[in-house]
């Protein structure tokens, strides 16, 4: 679906990703395991063409869209939900997932509204506070509606950043369950998010960042396994493993 | 089940797929061993190379080479790529370098070894049902520890290698009713062989299907075990630097040995120039392990000689295919999957002597199937002092030094200079038996 070769991206004179390669297969969760400052934001960004300095290879579906304008790459079918929300804090609920579905102007009302009902089914919440204005929405139900924004696009390519940060440990588990509900019904997501356990826990595949470029890959349920892999991101102490 | 599923599965990625996969996990690997193993950035600095200049799969060209050599020269730890309290096992090797081969496994490198035999096995039709007999000699017990894993994770009942005598193998064969029997060629011939001198029925067997693996089984041999034996066969290969006896095996079609694409890049390349040749010419194969955590390879030259096949099998992998091996393209003689090099003969034969050099020969003959090494040492009469007993304590001494070091026993035979001179001024250090009578 998704096909990454050699991507190198920068900002200014500072190379952020440097010849980076990977894939998201339909109906996969791919997440991007690193550090803070290993470049996954950037990734995404890459993808969804809100970075412009970047070379390589972007496919989605055999079509290039390196270069492509966000609201092209939209209309193709990749939907990012950014971090730390990006939501629009004086419009209401309704407002925001309504913008979501912008790109979307030969889509009929009545499609639009099946949406907006599929998405109040999933966050029950969001319906109760339609009319709230997104700024004054608790964390948890801020994330809701980004991810909420996000699918109104329709994406057949969810591009999650950080979706759990900064929310209660009740309100990841809500949303990481709700990814994978998503992914169930069929949707790809490549997913970027700091808390490596979770993210391995419910991903098919993984690729770990480190300072820009991708040292390993494979099967998430191996990674999570992976001692080296504890030890810089599932927080494992490192003396107990070494003094095992 | 499910996860076994998977597993296969990626044997019949699409040509794009693959080239994908490749690029990634070359980029992954490269980006590792250069970072963290001062052998890897020394070589590829000094070559010119960076992990930058590793844009897709082709560009596996511009990387070093590495050796048998290198392994030895960077003893014990040098080539780990993971920290040593990662590294959950080690073997040693025994080789014609001076320092032993020492190659470690992080956890995910065992895991991996198994998921792989295990596929091997499941793709020859080997299931929990099975009693899975493996008759492989000391030399080849890395092989077979592998061998056993991945045959016992699939559920099977596996009767593992042990140094019994060849009867107690057959007794046992006979006794539990053996249903696959993992072996090299050569051996399986001498089992058969003993099996029809002792008069016992064929039909006493349960046998339905020969792994062999260590030698090259060609269609003669396969059709003795085929006729005779009323019994499947399959082929595989493998070196014990990557991935264990499995990286390359035959599919039902037996049109050449599935390479396990998912875990190595292999190559083949002119020995001599070491141009990349075009699938289909034969050369030595080279291969770069792509999933290995403890030890990465990049490059390594087995010194096996094939040649590749890229297009879909018959059987709808699309893992590239090698022909069975022809022969090495260094002076390593393999018998029965032991590697044995005129550096490690001269070697041991230095050691026992406590520092003496005498001239040898390396002289393969048949018995019963099996090879036999003889090893005609040239006595002179600096080491041989006139005492008999003291000169057959050496040989013995020395016989059981080679069974130590390279897990098969080679016969020390005591000869005259001039009877093994003609051979060492042709430059022939590996001869035939009949070569050595004839005296030519």
């Amino acid at each position: 679906m998704l096909h990454i070769k050699n991507l190198n991206a920068s900002y200014g004179p500072i190379q952020v990703l440097k010849n980076c390669s990977l894939h998201v297969d339909e109906g996969e969760i791919v997440s991007i395991i690193g550090a803070n400052g290993a470049g996954k934001t950037t990734l995404l960004l890459s993808v969804s063409g809100l970075i412009g300095s970047v070379s390589g290879e972007i496919k989605f579906f055999d079509h290039s869209i390196k270069g492509l304008s966000p609201d092209k790459i939209v209309a193709l079918g990749i939907a990012h939900c950014p971090e730390g929300r990006q939501l629009f804090s004086p419009l209401s609920v309704y407002e925001n997932l309504m913008l979501g579905a912008y790109a979307r102007k030969n889509v009929d009302d009545k499609v639009i509204n099946e949406e907006m009902n599929r998405i109040f089914t999933l966050f029950p919440r969001l319906k109760e506070r339609i009319n709230q204005t997104a700024g004054t929405l608790s964390g948890g139900e801020q994330q809701m509606l980004a991810i909420g924004r996000a699918l109104m696009a329709k994406p057949r390519l969810l591009l999650l950043d950080e979706p759990s940060l900064g929310l209660a440990p009740r309100l990841v588990d809500t949303i990481i369950r709700t990814i994978v509900e998503l992914n169930q019904e069929g949707m790809t997501i490549l997913l970027v998010e700091q808390n490596a356990k979770k993210a391995l826990e419910i991903s098919h595949r993984a690729y770990i960042l480190e300072t820009g470029r991708i040292v390993l890959q494979g099967r998430a349920s191996d990674l999570a396994e992976d001692s080296e892999i504890k030890r810089a991101y599932l927080g494992k102490d490192y003396k107990d493993l070494s003094e095992r | 089940m499910k996860r076994d599923m998977e597993l296969d599965r990626v044997e019949y990625l699409s040509p794009d797929a693959w080239s994908q996969w490749h690029t990634e996990l070359l980029q992954s690997t490269v980006n590792r061993a250069y970072n963290r193993v001062p052998f890897y950035r020394k070589r590829m600095e000094e070559t010119g190379i960076g992990p930058d200049q590793i844009g897709s799969v082709e560009d596996i060209v511009k990387l070093p080479f590495t050796s048998m050599k290198d392994i030895s020269e960077n003893y014990p730890y040098g080539l780990f790529s993971v920290p040593l309290r990662d590294i959950v096992r080690i073997h040693t090797l025994r080789s014609g370098q001076p320092n032993p081969i020492a190659l470690g496994y992080a956890k995910p490198d065992l895991k991996r070894r198994t998921e792989l035999t295990a596929r091997f096995f499941r793709s020859a039709g080997v299931n929990e049902d099975d009693i899975v007999q493996i008759c492989l000699d000391p030399g080849m017990s890395l092989h077979g520890q592998d061998l056993k894993e991945g045959a016992e994770f699939l559920g099977a009942l596996v009767i593992p290698p042990d140094p019994v005598s060849i009867l107690s193998r057959i007794r046992v064969m006979v006794d539990f009713k053996t249903t696959v029997l993992v072996t090299t060629p050569s051996y399986g011939l001498y089992m058969l062989e003993t099996f029809k001198e002792r008069n016992m029925p064929l039909a006493a067997l349960n046998l339905r299907l020969m792994i062999l693996l260590g030698e090259t089984l060609t269609q003669d041999v396969r059709d003795v075990f085929v006729q005779e034996l009323d019994v499947e066969t399959r082929a595989a290969y493998g070196i014990f630097e990557a991935c264990g006896p499995t990286m390359a095996y035959e599919c039902s079609e037996k049109q050449g040995l599935h390479l396990a694409l998912d875990h190595v890049i292999p190559e083949v390349i002119d020995p001599e120039t070491l141009e990349v040749l075009e699938p289909g010419r034969e050369g030595e194969l080279v291969i770069t392990t792509v999933t290995a955590r403890a030890n990465p390879l990049l490059r390594f030259r087995t010194g096996d000689i094939t040649k590749l096949e890229i297009n879909t099998c018959p059987c709808g992998r699309t893992t590239w295919r090698m022909a069975p091996v022809s022969g090495r393209c260094d002076q390593i003689v393999v018998v029965r999957g032991v590697k044995i090099s005129p550096e490690h003969v001269r070697n041991l034969i230095c050691y026992s002597t406590g520092g003496k050099e005498l001239s040898f020969l390396i002289v393969l003959g048949r018995n019963k199937h099996l090879t036999q090494v003889d090893i005609p040492v040239a006595i002179d009469e600096s080491f041989f002092t006139g005492s008999l007993p003291q000169l057959h304590n050496w040989i013995r001494d020395t016989e059981d030094l080679f069974l130590e070091s390279m897990g098969i026993r080679c016969r020390i035979r005591p000869v005259e200079y001039r009877s093994i001179l003609p051979f060492l001024e042709k430059g022939h250090i590996i001869v035939s038996n009949a070569q050595f009578l004839a005296g030519k």
